[in-house]
């Protein structure tokens, strides 16, 4: 006896189900795994790490949107926040040492960091100030 | 030397030509029709002989006329997307001629191989193929004489605002 044409089309769906879960899942894996990264080299930045929010942001002299957005951004978050924010800016291109621990491959990359130096958000390319700010203050 | 200067390429449009074959192809898997692929793999050639993504006109003429998807402009090289494209279509193909000839698991397999890497363009912002065109790049092979925008990682979606 030949199976349901039906259940088969279901039994496919379900196969579709669990390779695109798969994948999201590998995808997941990906960015946590950016993250812990970033936590395992947090004593490259820091010997005492300051007891407030700190956002690591890699850049490079020739990365425009870096000038143009992801700076002023950076300033603007840093104003609203007046000293309750570190900002440590890095240069990829002097430090490629430290692009290459964090896992940074492009440019503007910015890790925020909570009170105890756990990397908790990560953002690959240019982050607006309303996203950072609301990163920082779910932290 | 070949010039290095950017163009004005819209992300929207690959990325909607990416969620179509997404899409299309997790269908044809689901209806079990490798006629469906055999019709994606076509587009795709047909998109690469044209230097136009295969699907760009369902975002031309549907999705962005009616607002669903806003044009998302930066400056890139388009070279490395239509090798992208015809990288997809090989792969189509060769899944197809697979589906025709019995080997279900490998033809399904390429399927959705195209479908994870468009995927991976689509919402990760990594274009596999572009990569390997830079990648080719590096070796000074005719064709293959573009480099990725500055601050770019090869095959990484270009941000703001990049300039060469």
């Amino acid at each position: 006896m030949s199976p349901d044409p039906m259940s088969i089309v279901v039994l496919r769906f379900g196969l579709a189900i669990v390779i695109i879960g798969l994948g999201a899942f590998a995808y997941w894996l990906v960015n946590q795994r950016l993250l812990l990264r970033a936590r395992n080299n947090i004593s490259t930045l820091f010997k005492a790490f300051p007891n407030k929010p700190v956002l690591v942001y890699f850049t490079t002299p020739d990365c425009a949107p870096c000038k143009t957005i992801q700076r002023p951004a950076i300033n603007r978050v840093s104003h609203l926040l007046a000293g309750e924010l570190e900002v440590v800016e890095i240069d990829a291109t002097e430090r490629p040492d430290l692009a290459k621990a964090w896992g940074v491959m492009s440019v503007p990359t910015t890790f925020v960091l909570d009170t105890r130096g756990e990397a908790r958000y990560v953002n690959n390319g240019v982050a607006r100030a309303e996203k950072l700010l609301e990163q920082i203050q779910t932290l | 030397m070949a010039s290095q200067a950017l163009q004005k390429v819209d992300h929207s449009v690959l990325k909607s030509h990416q969620i179509i074959i997404i899409l299309l192809n997790i269908v044809a898997f689901i209806l079990n029709q490798p006629l469906l692929a055999v019709f994606v793999a076509l587009v795709m050639g047909t998109g690469w002989l044209l230097k136009v993504p295969g699907f760009g006109f369902v975002y031309k003429y549907i999705l962005k006329p009616r607002g669903w998807m806003k044009p998302d402009v930066l400056n890139d090289h388009p070279e490395p997307h239509r090798f992208a494209q015809f990288l997809g279509f090989i792969f189509m193909t060769a899944g197809s001629v697979a589906l025709f000839a019995g080997a279900s698991v490998l033809g399904w397999s390429l399927v959705w191989l195209v479908a994870a890497l468009a995927a991976l363009n689509a919402f990760g912002g990594f274009c596999v193929g572009c990569a390997v065109y830079y990648w080719l790049g590096q070796f000074h092979l005719p064709g293959f004489n573009k480099q990725p925008p500055a601050g770019t990682f090869p095959g990484m979606k270009p941000k703001v605002g990049a300039s060469r």
